[in-house]
Order: structure tokens, then sequence, then C-alpha cells
């Protein structure tokens, strides 16, 4: 790929990518500085339990330690959160779970700053916990927050369409089963970090990995008590982030230490054992569902009650619940629905946002009850699914009718006209000795964007420097999905510019213009709608400016190419560097603002939320999987992927497929391998030696087929692809074993140890051969 | 104590303790932070340098072992300026989304290619099973090092 | 600050092991450094054994194979003697780890951690491989079955050093069978694994049969029973079915977070089944 003039639909090097490939990119985590601090935490180590002194002398004392810090010290309010504030920076009377923040301390390296943290001495009265949303709910259970007016239920909400409870008693066929989630752990390869110092005027600086730095000025100032104008938040590239960088990591801390530090660079760099501790984590859940339907397969009725365990901290709790929630029915049409839910506090690690963000919870059991129910009806899966499929126009399990593009009954064809499925029964008939073979779908969605109740807006900003090259000015954080990219391919294919002449900046709150957090599948559509009117009035400007110098009365004789400006019928042309040059600064920067629609015909239900409900926009995808079940071990392997995704039009290829790719690799780490292990609160897969990622030979060779159906809002028709993808692997596998080795699973992941017991329970006698 | 080495082609001494690690040295004392750090504990492969042309884990080598080798970083790995054909088969095969892995991934990938000039795909996954990788899904890094592998391929014939 | 000795010969190594107190001998590096990590073991100084020539390599001695503690992993993998005379151990070596740390761990260091998960010991108790110890004034040989005393201990005195591990394989074994149960396919920890040796007659008796487990037991488990349901038999389902309920009585695994004894149980008895395979067509 030579340097070129974008053009959308084709795909376009990654704007990142040299920088990437080379080790030049600076991350957060990249940056040190003269004079270097270390700033720690020292961590409650208990789930639950009251403080009743924290003893910082002896940690203070120790030679290289610059500040010992408690909750005492925090200036402001001491509490961050999203929606809800509800969790210090520093604990002042309780903590609520191991890895809640109980001292700060600041040290000249990291050495002494561990030596340090370990002499800070807190006495903790240990308080019974909670651990579980059944210990969360029990009556008289100990509440994770005595001052909330809910209990321990963070949300407790209702969606109801029609008479689902009266409809199921008239369903000749119901389907009914619960399911289990654990959460699962991002797992970025950069942990949370930052760098902050405090400048002479007094202005604290943060460098940090985040998904949301306009947010986190907020946060801080809010949090410590500080102006909110004196707080710069920048924000570099990320080492991922998945939804984990999506609120309060290490901002706050930094933001407090830099207080303390006279104007020297404080560093905060969480560890992989910190990291699980104190990060957050997609919410473990329990999913009661009751499926009813036709004798031909048409569904009916569905009841579901769901439970979402949030953790210590709401965060975006119930956020995640309101998406599950809406999501609960899949991809279908069902005129009758009860969707329950309870989203409740627990001394467990908090929860909080991750891709697929409460659907990739509820799509399991959605699936899996679509399998069921196919099963129970002697219909084919992929039949059963078609037959129910969602169309534009019609109203979705939440009562939302869906007035944008809705492409999943395409996505259904694409994968059932392919040969993986169409070859699947001689495929299973080849499989070896001991070996079994499954074949698996999934249908699966999810919304884009805030959702009603939250503007989701973004400020788009281009400029033309004044030596003649292009500025792009990203509110919004690139995590690794490729926003950035897609910003740059917008502004070069408008202003018919060169990719690699387009400088990027990254957001940086005293540069760039607040556009919303790097979060549900939302950047491109909302930034790039944002950009694509400030670069075409960023032509028009450049064009009528060149029409001066050339002296030509009329734009459309006018042509801009890469470096400058031509007038084809003279032949003259003006090169952008000296056009740029006449220019004052009002005149070639150009800002624009976008505002997602939301939906109009607000549903009757589901009043309980208050942001995040309804969306008016989702993307749709139905994934294959062929797995290969090892009767001796139990272990599953994955053989082959397809999937089949609608997310409107494709503004790179590349750029999409990488987004599909990389969600079925996560969605088959969620399916198979990955589970935050507890034991009363405490962490069992403290690192990644216990807690197991999928690796280069976990993930089988994934086919990914595009379903373009236009989205006529989006920016040339796109829709965002992110999260979608990560819902359809833990279904497919689980709905593939079931075909394979006629196991229900309705507990994920689908480990090994479990897979062989229940093949032992189902009494299976092993490989076909005998003696 | 005074340590000496190769260092991306250049002869390099440091002045430190022997007992930290090499990821750390290679990040503080010589600002190489395309030397990642992802776990610590040698599980994710982000810290990999070639130490005498082989990948090894900079969270796993303490600073003396540093001593006589010639230790290559992925800063070092093309000339000034360059890329490595490697870099630009990760670049055009889409193999870099977040990119915090990609320096492992890159140096693991063209240890593999000196080995061996052209691996299959599942080879090219047995070498890189040392790297974790949360966004790619690890596919388009296999293209890439299949692609590099292909032209070296065709550049050995026409030489 | 910790000292670190990296000897470049034996006698710098024995200078360094007279040390008060004497530093703790490293290889590779991959299970000490995250052990320092952890702070599972802090000793006050090291002694790196990376750059001992005596401590390296592999060569035919005495009808067998005589490996340095020092060799890694990677350079044992493409070791044309260890391919073509101990498949078995190769199997296993490229079972562990990832190929970085291949590249950095070693035979000595997975020896000497002595972990019932080290996934070279379960082929090595197979063939009765036997450690060779050395001190400044002493050198002395004893079976790797005797050397680990348990998980994470050895008969190693603290003047000693693990020089090198001697294999005679028995080139009569005409199976060599290796498999181990990891929660992935790479870089992990083993749950179960069985190496196997057995002789198969051409008209498809069983003559002698080598068992060893590891991760089922405080250190690799042996089964003379197991091995002894096979003698005189076929490889027929029924026959590895009752070796297979032996082992499981023969295995003493523990829950862990990877998996529960009831399940290491169940494998260890499983895995034999795969030895249906290796029947003679």
């Amino acid at each position: 790929m030579k340097p070129s003039v974008p053009e959308i639909g084709r795909s376009l090097r990654r704007a990142d990518g040299p920088s990437k490939v080379t080790g030049r990119e600076k991350y957060a985590a990249d940056h040190y500085g003269e004079g270097l601090l270390w700033a720690g935490v020292r961590r409650a180590g208990v789930p639950h339990g009251r403080i009743l002194s924290v003893d910082t002398a002896e940690a203070a004392a120790l030679p290289g330690v610059v500040a010992v810090l408690t909750g005492g010290d925090v200036p402001g309010t001491n509490r961050q959160g999203i929606v809800h504030k509800d969790q210090p920076v520093l604990c002042r009377e309780k903590v609520r779970h191991f890895g809640d923040a109980v001292a700060l301390v600041i040290a000249g390296d990291r050495e002494t700053l561990a030596k340090a943290i370990s002499l800070v001495r807190v006495r903790m009265e240990p308080l019974p916990g909670v651990f579980g949303v059944d210990d969360a709910l029990a009556p008289g259970a100990p509440l994770v927050h005595e001052e909330w007016s809910g209990g321990n239920v963070l949300l407790r909400a209702t969606i109801r369409n029609g008479e689902a409870e009266k409809a199921l008693e008239a369903c000749p066929v119901i389907v009914e089963e619960t399911f289990e989630v654990p959460p699962q752990a991002h797992a970025f390869l950069e942990t949370e970090n930052g760098v902050a110092w405090q400048e002479e005027d007094g202005t604290v600086v943060l460098v940090v990995s985040t998904q949301a730095p306009f947010r986190d000025k907020w946060e801080v100032s809010h949090a410590l008590g500080l102006p909110w104008d004196g707080i710069r938040v920048v924000g570099p590239v990320l080492g991922g982030g998945f939804g984990g960088k999506d609120g309060a990591t290490v901002q706050c801390l930094l933001a407090l230490a830099a207080l303390h530090a006279g104007g020297r660079r404080v560093k905060m760099w969480w560890d992989r054992e910190e990291n699980f501790l104190a990060g957050y984590k997609r919410h473990g859940a329990r999913l009661h569902y009751r499926l009813g339907a036709r004798e031909d397969g048409t569904l009916h009725a569905l009841h579901c009650r769901l439970f979402y365990d949030t953790g210590a901290y709401a965060h975006l709790g119930g956020e995640v619940m309101a998406l599950g929630m809406e999501h609960a029915g899949g991809p279908y049409r069902i005129p009758h629905t009860l969707i329950e839910g309870w989203c409740v506090y627990t001394n467990h690690p908090v929860a909080g946002a991750m891709r697929g963000f409460g659907v990739a919870q509820v799509s399991f059991a959605a699936e899996r009850m679509m399998d069921l129910l196919a099963g129970k009806l002697g219909m084919d899966p992929l039949e059963l699914r078609k037959r129910n499929a969602l169309r534009q126009g019609d109203r979705n399990c939440a009562g939302v009718t869906l007035t944008a593009s809705t492409g999943i009954l395409e996505c259904l064809e694409r994968i059932g006209g392919h040969p993986l499925w169409t070859g699947r029964e001689t495929w299973k008939g080849q499989a070896g000795p001991f070996k079994k073979r499954g074949v698996g779908l999934a249908a699966v969605w999810n919304a884009m964007g805030y959702g009603r109740g939250l503007p989701d807006s973004a400020l788009a900003k281009i400029e033309l420097t004044p030596e003649g090259r292009l500025r792009l000015y990203s509110g919004v954080s690139d995590m690794g999905q490729g926003n950035a990219t897609a910003f740059v391919q917008i502004a070069g294919h408008i202003l018919s510019q060169e990719d690699e002449t387009i400088e990027l900046i990254q957001p940086d709150t005293a540069r760039t213009l607040p556009s919303g957090s790097s979060a549900a599948g939302r950047t491109t559509y909302t930034y790039g709608n944002a950009l694509i009117p400030a670069c075409e009035e960023l032509r028009r400007r450049i064009v009528g400016r060149a029409a001066l110098m050339l002296l030509v009365d009329t734009l459309d004789d006018l042509e801009l190419l890469p470096g400058r400006v031509r007038h084809p019928a003279s032949g003259r042309e003006v090169p952008l560097s000296v056009l740029a040059a006449t220019m004052t600064e009002h005149e070639r920067i150009c800002i624009s603002q976008f505002l997602m629609p939301v939906v109009r015909e607000v549903p009757g239900t589901g009043k309980e939320f208050r942001i995040g409900f309804p969306h008016l926009f989702f993307a749709h995808a139905a994934h294959l999987a062929r797995i290969e079940v090892d009767e001796l071990t139990g272990t599953i392997e994955v053989k082959d992927w397809l999937a089949a995704t609608e997310a409107g039009r494709v503004l790179n290829p590349q750029g999409f497929e990488q987004q599909v790719q990389g969600a079925v690799a996560q969605g088959i780490g969620y399916g198979t391998l990955e589970e935050v292990k507890l034991r009363e609160g405490r962490i069992l897969t403290p690192d990644f030696a216990a807690y197991i990622l999928p690796g280069s030979l976990d993930v089988p060779e994934i086919i990914s087929l595009v379903e373009e159906v236009e989205e006529p809002t989006g920016p040339y028709g796109m829709k965002g692809v992110g999260e979608v993808g990560a819902n359809g692997p833990l279904p497919a596998i689980a709905n593939a074993l079931a075909d394979g080795c006629g196991i229900s699973m309705t507990r994920a992941p689908l480990t090994a140890e479990r897979v062989l017991e229940a093949l032992r329970r189902k009494g299976t006698p092993g490989a076909g051969e005998t003696s | 104590m005074i340590i000496g080495f190769t260092l991306n082609g250049k002869k390099a001494t440091v002045d430190t303790r022997p007992d930290r690690r090499v990821v750390d040295v290679l990040r503080e004392d010589f600002g190489l932070t395309g030397v990642k750090e992802g776990c610590g504990t040698g599980e994710c492969g982000a810290c990999t340098v070639l130490v005498d042309g082989e990948p090894r884990l900079g969270c796993l080598m303490l600073a003396v072992q540093m001593e006589g080798r010639d230790l290559v970083t992925i800063e070092g790995l093309a000339p000034e300026g360059g890329l490595h054909p490697l870099q630009e088969a990760f670049l055009e095969c889409g193999a870099v989304q977040c990119g915090f892995c990609t320096p492992g991934m890159v140096l693991a990938g063209s240890a593999l290619l000196k080995r061996k000039a052209s691996p299959g795909r599942a080879e090219i996954r047995e070498a890189i099973s040392g790297h974790l990788c949360r966004c790619t899904g690890y596919q388009k890094i296999v293209d890439a090092v299949e692609t590099a592998a292909a032209r070296g391929g065709k550049k050995e014939e026409t030489e | 600050m910790k000292e670190v000795f990296l000897p470049g010969n034996l006698e710098e190594l024995w200078r360094a092991l007279e040390r008060e107190p004497a530093p703790r001998p490293y290889c590779g590096g991959t299970d000490l450094l995250v052990h320092l990590r952890s702070g599972k073991t802090d000793p006050d100084a090291l002694v790196c054994l990376e750059r001992i020539p005596e401590l390296s390599g592999v060569r035919e001695e005495e009808g067998g194979l005589w490996i340095g503690a020092a060799t890694t992993h990677a350079r044992l993998l493409d070791d044309p003697l260890v391919r073509a005379r101990l498949p078995l151990l190769a199997r296993a070596l490229s079972t562990l780890g990832s190929p970085p740390v291949r590249n950095m761990g070693t035979i000595g260091g997975n020896i000497c951690t002595a972990s019932p998960a080290g996934d070279t010991l379960p082929p090595l108790y197979a063939l009765d491989g036997e450690v060779e110890l050395r001190s400044r004034d002493s050198s002395r040989r004893m079976p790797l079955r005797r050397f680990i005393t348990g998980p994470g201990e050895t008969a190693l005195r603290p003047d000693e050093i693990l020089a090198g591990v001697r294999v005679t394989p028995d080139g009569t074994y005409n199976v060599h069978h290796f498999e181990k149960i990891g929660i992935r396919r790479a870089m992990a920890c083993s749950i179960a694994s069985l190496a196997a040796l057995l002789r198969v007659s051409s008209s498809g008796e069983i003559e002698a049969a080598r068992l060893a487990w590891g991760s089922v037991g405080p250190t690799v488990v042996v089964s003379g029973e197991a091995e002894q349901a096979l003698l005189g038999k076929r490889l027929t389902r029924d026959v590895l079915e009752d070796a297979a309920e032996r082992a499981r009585k023969a295995v003493s695994p523990i829950d862990d977070v990877r998996a529960s004894a009831a399940y290491r149980r169940e494998v260890s008895g499983n895995l034999l089944l795969r030895l249906m395979e290796h029947r003679p067509l």
C-alpha cells in the first residue's frame, strides 16, 4: 500500500502502523521523565471491612518516600463513578472489595515504593461479605453500601411488552433454562497507567491510558475538588482497552499524587497482578429464560430474569444490564416479552464496561434457547432463526420499532449458503477416534451509541496548517480499534490528500475537542459524522482561496489534489503551502459537531433506566463454529469459524475484518477458557499464568463475510462493528457442543473439565471403536 | 556493575545493578520503550528481545545476563528510518491493532524467518505461541509472516 | 540489591558457591524470576549457570546420551541426537512453555524446580534418567526418581549443582507416546500428562511398558500395576480401560485453580486409551 489519497470502501494502511511496528509509538506507559517519582496503592486485602486506622508513619519515614496519603488527604468529594459517584479514590470508612484503595504512596523509585506500601499499617474490622447474587439478595444480607436506598440492588428494572406470562401459558412449546457466565478480564496488554505532574500555574497534567479523557477531567475535578479548567488530560493511543479503561483507574490517584510531588512527574503503572485485583471486569451473570413458540416455530413469548453482579461499585453496572435486557430476546420478533433485571452490589471486583456490554452474557442464553427450541420442535436451527429474524419495521424484544438498517436475516442467509454449513454432515462424519465434531450457530446483535438520555456527540476539528498540510484533531481515543485511521481516511478522501501527509493529534483536552468516550461502537459513526462537514467546509475554503489566488471565478473549475490546487483548463497550480500561508487561523480551522439520532418513539417500558435505553442502531452478525471435542479429555478444539457481519457499509475492509477477527478471538476465550475465579472475594486467577487467554494455537482461521446494508445516517453508510462479534462465539460453541455431543452446557466457560463431566453424566461410551 | 554488550548493532555499556530486569534497563536506561511489558511473568511475550538472534523475554532476564551478548530490540531490527520486510508486511496485512504485542510478534516472526525461509501457517502459529495478542485474533499476524516469507523467497529467486 | 554471579567456568562457579550465604543457582530464569517477583523466594544472591561450557550440550556417552543441565529446551529440540534417540523427550519438550521460554529455560532447571508439572519429568522417569551431581570435590549419580523427593524438593546438597542428566534409551521400545493436557495449546501449565514407552511385537502383543504421569501427584507418578496390566496383552479398549482404572488408583492429584483432583484422576486413566492409536495395523 503506497501513499495515496484514501478511498472510502478500500483498505487503508493504519495511520499508527509505522510507529507501532518500529516501536516508536509512545503509549502512556512509555512516558517517563527527569526526576520521575513512582506512585502506588496500598490495597484493602480483604473483601469487606471497616477501616479502624491507617498508620502511615513507618512508611513515610522510609528514605526515598515523598508522601503517604490516605482518604483524609483527598481534598474533594473523594468519590468517583460515571453515573453513580459511589467509589472512593481512597477509602476512608470501609473497603468493599479486595482491591479497594486504602493509601497512596509516592516514592523516588519502585523498590522503595513497594517497600513503603508494605509498611502502611492498616487495621481493619472484617465485615461479613456478599459473594454473589444470592448472597446479595438474601434477606438481612450485609450491605455493601449502607447509604444506598436500594439495599444491595443497584438497579431493578423491567421491560414489558404484551402479556408474556399469559402468552407463555398458551404456547404449545416452551423451553426453560438457567445459564451462568463468569466475570471476564479485559486483559489489554498495556495495564492501567499514567504519568502526572503539576505545572507552575497549578494545572495538573495527566498523560494516561484512557478511553475517555474528557470525562476523566470531570472525574478528577469532582473527586479532588480541583477547578475543571485546571486539569489537562492527554490520551495517547492505548495498548488495548475493550471497555476496561472507560472510567476511573489511575486518574484521580495520579492527580492526587501530582498535588504532592512539587512539580515532579509521578508515574503509576499497575502491574498485571494489580490489573486483576483492582481493574474492571465483565459482569458475571445468572440468566433465567423461558421461551415459548408456536408449533411452526414462530416465537411467541419470552420471560427472563437476569441477575448481574456489578461488584463493589456501580461503574456502568446499571447501563450494562440495561443493554443486556434490551438485547435479551436476541435479534428476533417476539410479541410478548417480560424481561426483568437485577443489578446487584457484591464484595466482588468492580464490574464495568466490556466489549459486548451486557449483551455477551444474554447472547449465550438467548442463542442456546433457540437451539433448545429447535431441538424440541425438530426444526433446523438455521430455519428457526431465519423465520424469526428481525427485519426493518419489526418491533424488537424491548418494544422498539426498528427504523434503521437491520441485516440479521441476510447474515443468516450468507451462513446458510456457505460450504462450512452445507457440508457439515460430511465433515462431522470424518471425526477421528475419540473425537466428536459439532457445528453450531449464533445470531447476535449489538446496539451502537449511548442510547437515549445521554447525548452521543462529537466535535471534529481539522486544520490546514500554515505549512499547507492537514492536521486532524481526534477527540476520541484510539485504543487499537483503528478509529483514528478511519478519521484520516475520511479527511484524506474529502480533502484529496495522501494519508501519510495527514498529521493526527490524539485526544488532549487542551488541544482537541470533547467527542465522548471510545466506547459503544460509536467512535467512527459519531466522530466521522462530525468530521465530514468539517472537512467539506475546509475543502470549500481551500478551493475558494485558490480561486482568489488563481483568479478563477467558479470553484467547479478547480481541482484539489495532493499538496496543491489545480486549474485544469490552464494547467496553473497553487501549492497548499503557499495558499495556507495566506490564510488566517480562523480560515484554516474547521470545526463541526454531530449528535447521534435517538429513538423517537420511546416504548412505555424500561422506565427505570435513567440513561442508555433504548437504542436506535444495531450491528448484526451470524456466526458458525465447527468444533472437535476430545472425549478422553473434554478439550474443545475450535476448527473453523465463519462470521457474517452487517454493520452498514464498510469504510475500510481491512479494519472491519480486524474487528471481526479480534472479537471472535475474545469470544472464543470467553467461551472456552476465560474466567475470573473468585472465592469469598479473593481472585484465584491473579495473573496470566492462571487466567488463560487464547493464544495463536487456540484461535482458528476466521472467515469473515461482509453483509453490507446501507445505514443512511452513518458516515458513508457505516455503523460501528467493534462489539457485535464478541457476542457470537460462546453460544455458537455451546451450540456446536450440543450438536456434536448431545450435551447442553449452561455454565461458561466450556472448559475441558466441564465438558468431560457433562459427557460422563450423559454416559457417552467414548470412541466408536471397540476391541 | 558495568555491563558491556551489543545493542541494536552498537557497542553499549551500562553501569547498573546486576539484578535489574533487562526490560527495565532497556526501557529506562536506554529509552527503548518498544520493549513492552504486559505481564512480568513470561506469559505474554511483549518484552521480547533478540539475544544472539533468539527471542528471549526481557522480564525474565537479569541485567548481568546481557554481558557480552548481542541484543536487538524492535527499534534496531531495521536500519534507522527503514523497515524490515516483516514490518512492511505487518503494515500491509493489517497485523497491527493496539500494537502493544507488535514488537514481540515482529521479533518472533523475524527469528522464525531466519530459521526457516518459508514456514507454513501452523509453524508460524507455533512460533508466535508465546506471544499474547488481545486485539487481532492472530490471523493477520500469521498472514504478515507468511507474506514476508513469500516475498523473501521471491527476492532470493531474483537475486 | 542482590549480587548476581555469572561464572564462565566451573572453577568460578565453585568460588561463587563458597560465599556466605551461598548464592542460589539458576539458569534460564523462567521459574526463578517469577518467584522473585511474587516474593515466593528471596535469596540474597544468585548465580547464573548459563555460561558454563561444562554444563551444556548433548553427547553420546556410555551407550546413552548425556545432556548438560544448562542446555536450553530449544537446543535440545534442535539436537539431532535427542530427536533420533529420545523422541519421547522431544515430544514433551515441544509442549513445554512457548518458543521464547524454551530459548531460556533449561532441562536442569526443569528438573531442579521439581514441579510435578515439569514437562520433561514424565519422559525422564519413563526413560529411567539418571542425574549427575557435582560439587568442587565430588561427583555422584542418582536415578532421577530418587533425586526428586517431593514437590519442589530434591536431594541436591547445598554445595552441589546438577551437572547433567544421563539417559540410556532402550532402542527396543517402538511406541513413544507423550500427551499433555493444558488449558490452552501452548504456554500452558500441565493439568495432567502421560509419557509412555511400549514395546509392541509385530503380532500386537505388549512386551514391555513404561508409564509416567505428570501433575497428578506430589511428584511424577509411576504405576507398576498399570504397566503390569498391559504386559502380554494387546492395545485394545478393554485392556487399556483396565490399566486406566489402575492408573486412577495410583495417582494422588490435588485441586487447584486449573483443574479439580477428580478431573485429573479421570484423565490420568483416559490418557492411556489414546495408546489404541498405536495398534499395529
